[in-house]
């Protein structure tokens, strides 16, 4: 590798799994995105976590999904996560026409948010109400941050390094970035890497309270507006999104093709931000995804799209909104997609959204929007066909700080 | 520039634990062999399966006074600000990020942290309330609980825009992140790596790992024959790690030098470690591949060692693969049995006694209790401190809870070549 | 008058709910059927959630020393060991 997050030889993305309310399958998620229509479903308020006139809708996966990649007996014991995590990540070795079981070497970077959720409520409610004598061990092994990467690599028999990014909403795109480097650094042959998360009820009301997610406008309905001036925030969402990372040779050496290729990585983080949301800090953040381009000798004039972390949120479009501005330093921004308008925040879906872009599938129209922020001066794409883009940038914030941004190209040439 | 390829120092350390607040209270307990359970007092222990911990005392006053939104914080970023500060001063960098300075700069200065729990203890009590009355609802107290917290808290304190992680891959965790830290500054990505980790006690970890009989009821005995499973510790340590050439150019002194880190997955199963030891053979080896050492060179162990009777069996199969005929005598420093298991936090504290061990030229010893194992002839350190003055390289090993496995490499540092 | 139900009943009902066994039924496990490696195969984490759901059945404290092959053999050695202490 000549310097930080530079690459002599790209590394290629030659695989994608992926499971969310879209369904299963990157064909199914490629189709919601061109269709542009918000994948939400009620959620679960018989809880009474609620508040009564909060957020009402999700965006969940819908049953069914795992039976064709889990057996029962191995899913026993396994939390939401885990099995969303292990089906992605069959899936995306399928994709990639790895069914040899051959993955001793291979390693495994997961991101999650907020881990196995449902476990962890479960556990605590019976630690705190029948008393700590009764908490299940079953459901406390399956409640750690690393459950799903564990049990990716128990079904794969994956002995490579095995790491779980905890960073919010940054997460999958930093554990991209990370799974790019220990193949770059030559100390792993492939590694699956991707998100997980799940989208419990606790959660989805704990969230609602903060004041994070979209609720019901004028026109009585919950939609993530990424960039416009009525937005109120995002829309909740779980699943998992795998892809499988190899090397040229790797490839070449077993024959096979590329969907897309990672030209650079890089992360950064806002001091100005408090825990639990975006800050100030957009000139710093700006240099850092510069930085970040230049890893690739880019500049941001020679991106083709931007695939943005954009949700939907007050705080955190505004400030994506001020980085993108301060970044291009007043040249005209490319196009900007804003795949969470569909796919929702968290569970990966922004991660397959990119990875699809940058392999040529055309994206729809940003559901939602329909009036622009003058504080903000960004459209999103409204779905009129693109010519393939040859540079794409995806982008991350995180509540707390985090940012993460990756520059991906097309598969072949 | 600078990093790209050369000598990774460690320049400053910082720690909080059972023993004390700082590294000198942490090396003084150490070196004499002082064991700090007692039973816990951050939460009612009476109905759980055991009762003790190493629990940190209160914080220094000075600590709330260099905080602004202390009652925020957790305990654990509490902890985790406290071991930057003291890492950071140590490492003759204070005035670069005291407030107001130029701190975190242009991307220079980036953070990598391990933690298993966040602000999980202040959680419960939320919990506790808003889970049987949602009305009985103080947001407040959910604001640092997520397990990038304390990591944040240290990013936030000292102003870096830089790369900021916090990886969760429970034990391995605080060693991981120092491994992708070390990759960070060998690259030129940063300049300066904040690295470590931290986790305070909480119900959700205490029930769990004694609902799976982990847990010793008594202080924990790694590798002898009775021993009875883990004893839990809380704290903080961070580990400041610049390009060598950066360091000597300042005139500051390194502590050791940290050179090389490898990971693995056992793939076995989510509690119990592959009883051959290999997927930790492995790691200790990719690591010493990554210091481009031999395992002769490697004068000490500091074990992961938590004392349940599968952990250092098979620990003791992973060290007899590495080593070969060596590993009987080859001295081992089970810092767990001082300072309990810190989970998330544990790879980097115990990468700290490491260091501490290679710059002081002793290594710690524990107490002598109950009867070795003889079907694991190791040689722990015991007893009083071992000199070993002439220590060149040690292992530090972290052995995670589903499977991953962590181990660093520290070499000495014998002072700047003729 | 309410219906005594027998222990190696009682502990075969725990067996099914508590280790969330899909697709079985307690009359399907026979008394002396081996529970773990061969026979019905669950592991040592099966155990301790077992453990958890027979103190709470029957009231008793379980120590750690107890959870070993001999008692947990069977539901037979489990019957014998629970009636034991009860």
């Amino acid at each position: 590798m000549d310097g930080p997050g530079r690459l002599r030889e790209p590394v290629l993305i030659t695989g994608l799994g992926t499971i969310g309310p879209w369904g299963g399958g990157s064909g199914l998620l490629a189709e919601s995105l061109r269709a542009g229509a918000p994948l939400t479903s009620e959620i679960d308020r018989s809880a009474r976590y609620h508040l009564p006139e909060g957020a009402c809708r999700a965006c969940l996966v819908p049953a069914g999904q795992l039976g064709e990649w889990l057996s029962p007996g191995e899913a026993r014991r396994m939390s939401p996560p885990s099995k969303l995590a292990v089906a992605a990540s069959r899936m995306a070795l399928r994709c990639a026409g790895l069914t040899g079981g051959e993955e001793a070497a291979t390693a495994v970077v997961v991101a999650t948010a907020f881990g196995p959720s449902t476990n962890t409520e479960a556990l605590l409610k019976q630690i705190l109400f029948e008393g700590p004598e009764s908490a299940s061990p079953s459901l406390f092994m399956e409640s750690v941050a690393n459950a799903p990467a564990a049990q990716i690599a128990i079904a794969l028999k994956a002995r490579g390094a095995s790491l779980t990014v905890c960073q919010r909403e940054a997460g999958p795109l930093i554990a991209l970035g990370t799974a790019a480097a220990e193949i770059a650094a030559g100390r792993a042959p492939r590694v699956l890497a991707g998100g997980v998360d799940e989208m419990t009820p606790l959660l989805h009301a704990l969230l609602d309270r903060f004041g994070a997610l979209a609720r019901c406008g004028q026109d009585g309905e919950e939609m993530a507006r990424p960039f416009d001036r009525r937005r109120t925030g995002f829309l909740a969402g779980e699943g998992a999104t795998v892809a499988v990372l190899e090397s040229r040779d790797a490839l070449a050496a077993r024959g096979g093709r590329a969907l897309a290729r990672i030209l650079a990585w890089g992360s950064a983080f806002d001091p100005t931000a408090p825990p639990t949301g975006w800050g100030r800090g957009h000139r710093a953040l700006a240099r850092g995804l510069a930085r970040t381009l230049q890893r690739a000798g880019l500049s941001p004039t020679d991106v083709d799209l931007v695939v943005s972390g954009a949700s939907g949120s007050r705080d955190g479009d505004r400030l994506e909104a001020a980085v993108l501005r301060a970044a291009w330093e007043g040249a005209p921004l490319p196009p900007v997609a804003a795949p969470k308008a569909v796919t929702g925040e968290y569970g990966g879906g922004f991660l397959g959204a990119a990875v699809l872009a940058a392999a040529g599938s055309p994206l729809g129209p940003t559901p939602g929007f329909g009036e622009p922020d003058p504080e903000l001066g960004i459209v999103p794409w409204d779905g009129t066909p693109l010519e393939p883009p040859s540079v794409v940038l995806a982008t991350s914030l995180a509540a707390g700080g985090a940012a993460a941004w990756v520059v991906l190209g097309q598969g072949m040439g | 520039m600078a990093g790209a390829g050369g000598l990774v120092a460690v320049s400053g350390i910082g720690a909080v634990c059972g023993l004390g607040w700082g590294a000198a209270p942490l090396w003084e307990g150490l070196r004499a062999a002082r064991a700090g359970f007692a039973p816990i007092r951050r939460f009612d222990p009476a109905r759980h399966r055991t009762r003790l911990a190493a629990e940190a005392d209160d914080p220094p006053p000075e600590l709330r006074r260099a905080c602004p939104g202390w009652r925020r914080l957790s305990v654990a970023d509490r902890f985790a600000i406290f071991a930057a500060l003291e890492a950071v001063s140590g490492a003759g960098l204070a005035a670069r990020f005291a407030e107001g300075a130029e701190g975190g700069g242009d991307g220079e200065v980036g953070v990598w942290f391990g933690s298993s729990t966040g602000g999980m203890l202040e959680s419960e009590l939320f919990f506790s309330d808003f889970l049987r009355d949602p009305r009985r609802a103080r947001l407040s107290a959910l604001v640092s609980q997520q397990v990038n917290g304390p990591g944040d808290a240290v990013a936030r304190h000292l102003g870096a825009t830089g790369p900021v992680a916090t990886l969760s891959s429970a034990c391995a965790s605080g060693a991981l992140a120092l491994g992708v830290a070390l990759e960070a500054v060998r690259s030129g990505e940063v300049e300066i790596a904040i690295a470590g980790g931290s986790d305070s006690l909480c119900q959700l970890t205490y029930a769990g790992f004694n609902a799976l009989r982990s847990v010793d009821e008594g202080a924990c005995r790694p590798f002898r024959a009775d021993r009875a499973g883990m004893s839990f510790g809380e704290g903080a340590a961070v580990l400041v790690l610049e390009p060598l050439a950066r360091v000597l150019a300042r005139g500051a002194e390194p502590l050791a030098v940290l050179a090389g880190a490898g990971s693995s997955c056992d793939a076995h199963h989510m509690t119990a470690p592959d009883p051959s030891g290999q997927g930790a053979a492995a790691a200790v080896e990719a690591a010493l591949a990554d210091a481009g050492l031999p395992p002769e060179a490697v004068d000490f162990v500091n074990v992961h060692g938590t004392g349940t009777p599968l952990n250092d069996a098979a620990e003791w199969q992973a060290l007899r693969r590495v080593f070969g005929p060596r590993a009987e005598g080859l001295p081992l420093v089970a810092t767990k049995a001082l300072i309990g298991h810190l989970l998330g936090c544990s790879g980097a504290i115990e990468a700290v006694a490491t260091v501490l061990c290679l710059h002081h030229g002793e290594l710690h010893p524990v107490r002598a209790d109950g009867e070795a194992d003889p079907d694991l002839p190791v040689s722990l350190v015991f007893g009083e401190p071992l000199p070993l003055p002439g220590a060149r390289a040690a292992v530090s090993t972290s052995l995670a809870f589903g499977g991953s496995n962590a181990a660093l490499v520290f070499s000495r540092w014998t002072g700047p070549a003729a | 008058m309410s219906e005594v139900v027998a222990t190696p009943v009682r502990i075969k009902r725990l067996i099914v709910e508590s280790l969330n066994l899909e697709g079985m039924r307690p009359e399907m496990i026979e008394d002396e059927t081996p529970l773990f490696g061969e026979g019905l195969g669950l592991d040592s984490v099966d155990a301790l959630e077992l453990v958890v759901a027979l103190e709470k059945e029957f009231g008793i404290k379980i120590k750690s020393q107890e959870i070993g092959r001999e008692v947990f053999s069977s539901v037979s050695t489990l019957s014998n060991f629970i009636e034991g202490r009860t």
